[in-house]
């Protein structure tokens, strides 16, 4: 294995690995600290991809990754934890992280499982089962977590996701950077406008039973 | 083939008018705002009607263009921006301290309008996706207008779980690029690249990713809520329009395979589709909101769409119809809903009776709606539907047909039965509805209804041609 392959193999490993941290942690603060130690190591993943293929493109993800994802939004989403003292911790969740965490671990290994069987062979770059690994960890956070900050890290990991495979197998995709921008500004949307107007309007835990929004 | 500068002029101007209206509604001084917006609604519909009747397919540029299916869709999709834009202000003026200003609110409009338009007239697969999600980032805040609890937990699910589904539509996108390496929708429709499993996988993909936008079985959950919650102008073009420009996308993908398309695949698609259809028809039994009742009522409608395009020939050409008609009949029952819910205060289905009497503008026109979106001859979703189930039963799948049909007349009495005892059941005492309520607008409904029945019986100039074009260019087959 060449020097740059070790790079990106060992990065990988480092995504994965916080990838499954933030799916057995039932308290925010970590959570926030996990998505963006997640980014950062993208961040440079990227900015070493950039570096050995002489790419702008990766150079401005990198540095988006790493701006956006890493600070920015771990910073609104600290603020949001002062405003809402009640979403320190996933209520629901914290009893069941063994079970979060052990379902993490069978996702990871059935995604890399269904990845090596449809698509290893048209991509045979290193750790290239990662992004796909990371996208349906995203998904599981989505859909096993109630609290609303911990969803907001859940769509983060997806986007990771996205970023990470794009560099690994389609860095020539037309207009990528845009894209990622795109999904930046949303989430941006997300945790700064849309939690906000939750704060305003409700100032309740999203525990409280909506009897309307039932059937 | 390359459109002449007159098209492309046309094109920049669909795109401008939306963009245009959204921008000045910006501007804080009385009225301004709604004719700003209804005036880029109608511009963008003119120029919609023009496009369709000159029929100057081809490609402008590397990333912009028309072709039938396009043209039909822009039609539908400006049309509804347009009553919804005209319906908008007596709506607004009934909400008690709405979350946006009306200049906020028009200009949302707009951008939900022009993320839609920008959708139909790309020709790259990755500037689709972008316009789809941006449909998200431009509507979200128009759900919490009302400023309701409910509203923001709607608008929040309605965020994520759509946000999350394009991700998957974009990793689609991602495997495509890598397997073809390239993402031009008319490239790849016209040369089919060579099959393989990257690219079956990506098709599968989109199907769940777009999906989840269009309200497919199991990933609707946002749905309901979205389209109960949300203004009822802003429903209007949920249902109407954003549910079918998310089946449009995923048509373009769909499109890029071999005809015929693998059978797993087909199989894959049409499973989906059944299962919302069948799934759809029975939750919408058990609902006491009325606008929840029209929402799982689009849920079935978009169900038997898919199928349509899954069993291909006659039936994708019935789902164009049924895709059109069901377009202008749902925002007109979503305007009517509007009307009910001002003056009652409520979206309770068992809190409304004697809409007849009460509110007789609006209860007409909300059964035919009623009648129009649950497939009722002689309106456009009862050709489509029709279509549909015939061409399942010429492809040898009875099973399907018999499923269709099931859920089809589970789904009209549903909706009839409910619409017609808030119509026609006898009021108790103290309803909230005073005799001679103000009915804001209820001819906008009527000139949906009329629509949604003009596509069922008669040939409208361009539009039925452009609707038959289409279905042929996706590899259907017209009657």
């Amino acid at each position: 294995m060449d020097t740059s392959a070790e790079v990106l193999a060992l990065i990988g490993v480092g995504v994965l690995l916080t990838s499954l941290f933030l799916q057995s942690e039932s308290f925010v603060d970590p959570l926030i600290n996990g998505i963006a130690l997640q980014s950062l190591l993208l961040g440079v993943l990227l900015g070493w991809l950039a570096w050995t293929e002489h790419s702008v493109d990766l150079a401005l993800l990198a540095g988006l990754t790493v701006a956006v994802r890493a600070v920015v939004i771990p910073y609104v989403l600290r603020r949001q934890i002062r405003a809402f003292r009640w979403r320190i911790r996933e209520v629901h969740a914290a009893n069941r992280v063994t079970g979060h965490a052990l379902a993490a671990v069978a996702a990871a290994i059935v995604a890399w499982f269904v990845f090596q069987q449809t698509l290893a062979p048209s991509f045979p770059e290193t750790g290239a089962a990662l992004p796909f690994v990371l996208l349906v960890q995203g998904l599981l956070m989505l859909a096993t977590r109630s609290n609303t900050l911990v969803q907001v890290m859940g769509y983060l990991e997806e986007e990771n996701a996205i970023v990470y495979a794009g560099a690994l197998f389609a860095s020539a995709f037309p207009l990528f950077v845009e894209v990622v921008i795109f999904l930046d500004v949303l989430g941006v949307v997300l945790v700064g406008v849309i939690l906000s107007i939750q704060r305003d309007v409700t100032g309740t835990p999203e525990e409280v039973v909506l009897e309307e929004l039932s059937g | 083939m390359i459109v002449g500068p007159p098209t492309a002029t046309l094109l920049y101007l669909l795109l401008l008018a939306p963009a245009g209206s959204a921008v000045l509604a910006l501007i804080p001084y009385p009225g301004v705002s709604k004719w700003a917006s209804r005036t880029g609604a109608l511009v963008a519909l003119a120029v919609a009607l023009v496009l369709l009747a000159g029929r100057a397919d081809g490609t402008w540029g590397p990333y912009l263009g028309l072709d039938a299916l396009s043209e039909v869709f822009l039609v539908m999709v400006t049309g509804i921006y347009a009553t919804s834009a005209w319906y908008s202000e007596g709506y607004l003026a009934g909400v008690h301290r709405p979350f946006l200003t009306p200049q906020i609110y028009y200009a949302l409009l707009g951008a939900f309008a022009l993320a839609m338009v920008a959708t139909l007239v790309v020709t790259d697969l990755g500037l689709m996706w972008i316009g789809i999600e941006a449909t998200t980032v431009a509507s979200a805040l128009l759900v919490v207008l009302e400023r309701k609890p409910t509203s923001v937990e709607a608008a929040w699910r309605y965020t994520l779980i759509a946000s999350a589904g394009l991700t998957i539509a974009l990793f689609a996108l991602l495997l495509i690029y890598a397997t073809t390496g390239t993402l031009d929708a008319v490239t790849l429709a016209t040369d089919h690249p060579a099959l393989t499993l990257p690219l079956e996988m990506a098709v599968a993909l989109a199907l769940v990713g777009y999906g989840t936008k269009a309200g497919l079985f199991p990933m609707h959950t946002w749905l309901p809520d979205a389209h109960s919650e949300a203004p009822s102008p802003v429903s209007a073009m949920f249902s109407g329009v954003l549910l079918p420009t998310a089946l449009y996308a995923f048509a373009r993908v769909y499109a890029i395979l071999p005809r015929p398309a693998p059978a797993a695949l087909t199989d894959l698609v049409l499973a989906f589709g059944l299962t919302t259809a069948v799934v759809g028809a029975f939750l919408l039994q058990r609902q006491r909101s009325f606008k929840r009742l029209l929402a799982y009522s689009s849920m079935e409608v978009m169900g038997i769409a898919v199928v349509g395009i899954a069993v291909g020939g006659v039936a994708l050409y019935g789902a164009l119809l049924l895709l059109v008609a069901h377009a202008f009949a749902k925002s007109a029952s979503f305007y009517c809903a509007g009307n009910v819910l001002r003056a009652t205060g409520t979206n309770r289905v068992d809190e409304v009776r004697d809409l007849q009497h009460r509110m007789p503008r609006t209860a007409g026109a909300w059964v035919l709606a009623s009648f129009a979106v649950t497939g009722a001859p002689p309106f456009g979703t009862f050709l489509g539907e029709l279509l549909i189930v015939a061409g399942a039963v010429a492809a040898g799948w009875y099973w399907v047909a018999l499923v269709l049909l099931l859920a089809i007349l589970v789904a009209f009495l549903g909706v009839n039965v409910q619409i017609g005892r808030m119509v026609f059941g006898a009021a108790p005492d103290g309803s909230p509805v005073a005799p001679g309520t103000r009915e804001d607008r209820a001819s906008i409904a009527y000139l949906n209804v009329a629509v949604s029945l003009a596509v069922g019986v008669a040939t409208i100039p361009y539009l039925s041609t452009a609707i038959r074009a289409a279905a042929s260019l996706l590899g259907g087959s017209v009657p």
